[in-house]
């Protein structure tokens, strides 16, 4: 479901045309994050991993639980994973998921270990278990027209890594409701 | 012959509770100190020792004491630790007067985030907000989705609820035992009985919780007065014995193998405390649980053992926490049903029913009244054992 799309869609990334306009706020990258959406630009989920004793970590990690170092590297995951538990959510709880609700939010523990708080796309939450396979996908906000045809000069926000249930998405295009 | 350094709780302050419009939280502090110093039949000048703590608004500090005219203090600072602590204040008081270094230690918490025209959930820092640039790793992370408390309480409910079949009917039963609770205390704000069915037909605001799972949001402020037993025996009020207190921490951990959600800090601090007291849960009379949501009740049981881990569905499904029920809890209607001063609102409820001035929700016996306080996402906790008799055991602290 790439059309409209100018250009091949990156491996993996979910055409907008799957998602309501606003599901999805904008995200700007800054120095800290940039490689990190470069991967998810590439349909790669880049966290980081201890040097000293090779923990996997969530993408914000500054220090290693484990073992305290403070040495991490990037690291690409395999996208592979669990859902530790889950919630549905319908009011509102920042202005800028206000296109959102009802959404579902999880926290997934990765193959590799660590925990992620993600978006869960592709279930409403009435089919959920704890501990069934999930697995990364990555998606492209868009916000709804502010009317004028003129794009208003906005960049469009950084492509965002999420979850869904099931084993990895194997090509790009596999746009779930 | 040792030195009896154990201390209590003398006076008790509470000011106008709920909606209560245009007066700033540090008013309402310096009034709650005032209340509590008053009701212990003392003056502001007898006072050596201050502890203040913010809630939503932070806007008290220890310029408070100045504002109060206190002078020549042995102890003063503004603690944080969330929903904990109310109980992290008493234990400090509690060991300044042990140690000598203050005598008289008032502990007070004010919040103001109620006005007019904003909505609770406003106050909290939702909807209401301005729309922010999302930036970098903390911008994907607030479009995931877990922003807020609403949510992230959820997401440990719905944890326990897939590990342990805990259904939200048994999460129902545990706000509709407050509300019975809370048709007896004046301060409640929600008075109106309250079914099991109410609470399902309630709106769903992050499912599991729906919205007679969470608390309410009150503007006020309460403070109590520690000081040591010997010196709390020949004033105003019976004093109520603090026999234990301890607290413990736990940063959510984000990696497997956490047992974030279903098992809290709670199960190293309610043993600690009780083992402090020389008691066990079976010596328990009232528990004042720090009740966030209703699920926080719940794994707060478990948690202090009484029942095992996972059964706590089970455990508070049968009406058992309900006013004819068999274990005295939240008897004040607590922060779902009276009013929302963090840990200060099992706290005060503690020491009326040590005082055995609870009135129409007087529970029938108060020997040993547990106490609990839960701050960030079930990250940190502290328990208090109160008690209306001195501590006679050969224990005690000496
Ligand atoms: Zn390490």
């Amino acid at each position: 479901m790439s059309d409209g799309t100018t250009g091949p869609p990156p491996t993996g990334v979910l055409a907008v045309g799957a998602f309501t306009a606003g599901a999805f706020p904008l995200v700007a990258r800054d120095d800290a994050s940039a490689a990190f959406f470069d991967a998810a630009a590439r349909g790669e989920l880049l966290v980081r991993r201890c040097l000293d004793s090779g923990d996997v970590l969530g993408p914000e990690a500054r220090t290693c639980p484990g073992c305290g170092s403070a040495r991490l590297e990037p690291f690409v995951v395999s996208g592979r994973g669990v859902l530790v538990t889950w919630a549905v959510v319908h009011q509102v709880p920042v202005s800028v998921l206000r296109g959102a609700v009802p959404y579902v939010t999880a926290v997934v523990e990765l193959a590799e270990g660590p925990w992620l708080l993600v978006r869960l796309v592709g279930t409403d939450g009435s089919d959920l278990r704890a501990g069934q396979p999930v697995s990364a996908r990555f998606v492209q906000p868009h916000q709804p027209d502010e009317g004028s045809g003129a794009d208003s000069g906005e960049a469009p926000g950084e492509v965002l890594p999420v979850f869904a249930p099931g084993e990895p998405a194997a090509v790009s295009g596999q746009g779930e409701s | 012959m040792t030195v009896d350094r154990t201390v209590a709780i003398a006076g008790l302050g509470i000011t106008e509770l709920g909606k209560v419009y245009g007066r700033s939280a540090r008013s309402l502090a310096a009034e709650a100190v005032r209340l509590a110093v008053a009701d212990a039949g003392l003056r502001l000048g007898d006072v050596d020792g201050l502890l203040v703590s913010n809630g939503l608004a932070g806007k008290v500090g220890v310029e408070l004491a100045g504002a109060l005219g206190l002078g020549q203090l042995g102890l003063l600072a503004d603690i944080n630790a969330f929903g904990a602590t109310a109980g992290v204040m008493v234990a400090q008081a509690a060991q300044a007067v042990a140690a000598g270094a203050a005598t008289t230690v008032a502990c007070v918490f004010a919040d103001a985030p109620l006005a007019p025209k904003r909505s609770a959930g406003e106050a909290w820092g939702g909807a209401g907000r301005k729309p922010r640039t999302l930036t970098g790793l903390a911008g994907w992370q607030l479009a995931s989705g877990g922003v807020n408390p609403n949510i992230l309480y959820a997401l440990a409910a719905r944890r326990h609820m897939q590990r342990y079949g805990t259904t939200s009917e048994q999460l129902a039963a545990i706000a509709v035992a407050q509300r019975a609770w809370a048709a007896g205390n004046p301060l409640a704000a929600m008075r109106e009985p309250l079914t099991v069915a109410d609470h399902q037909a309630s709106r769903p605001i992050a499912e599991p919780l729906r919205l007679l799972d969470c608390c309410l949001v009150s503007n006020g402020g309460v403070a109590v007065v520690v000081t040591s037993a010997e010196r709390a025996r020949a004033l105003r009020h019976p004093p109520v014995h603090v026999h234990g207190y301890a607290q413990a921490h736990e940063p959510r951990r984000m990696h497997a193998g956490s047992p974030w959600g279903l098992v809290t800090p709670a199960a190293r601090s309610g043993p600690a405390a009780m083992r402090m007291a020389g008691i066990g849960v079976g010596d328990v009379d009232i528990c004042e649980l720090y009740d966030c949501y209703t699920y926080t009740v719940l794994v707060t049981l478990e948690d202090y053992g009484f029942c095992e881990k996972g059964d706590g569905g089970a455990f508070v499904g049968d009406g058992r926490l309900a006013p004819d029920g068999k274990l005295a809890c939240n008897t004040g209607g607590g922060q779902l049903s009276s009013y929302y001063m963090w840990g200060m609102t099992p706290l005060s409820e503690a020491v009326i029913q040590a005082r055995g001035a609870g009135g129409a929700r007087q529970a029938p016996r108060n020997d040993i009244v547990l106490v609990s306080g839960n701050g960030g996402i079930l990250e940190h906790h502290s328990t208090l054992v109160l008690s209306p008799h001195p501590r006679t055991s050969s224990g005690g602290l000496g």
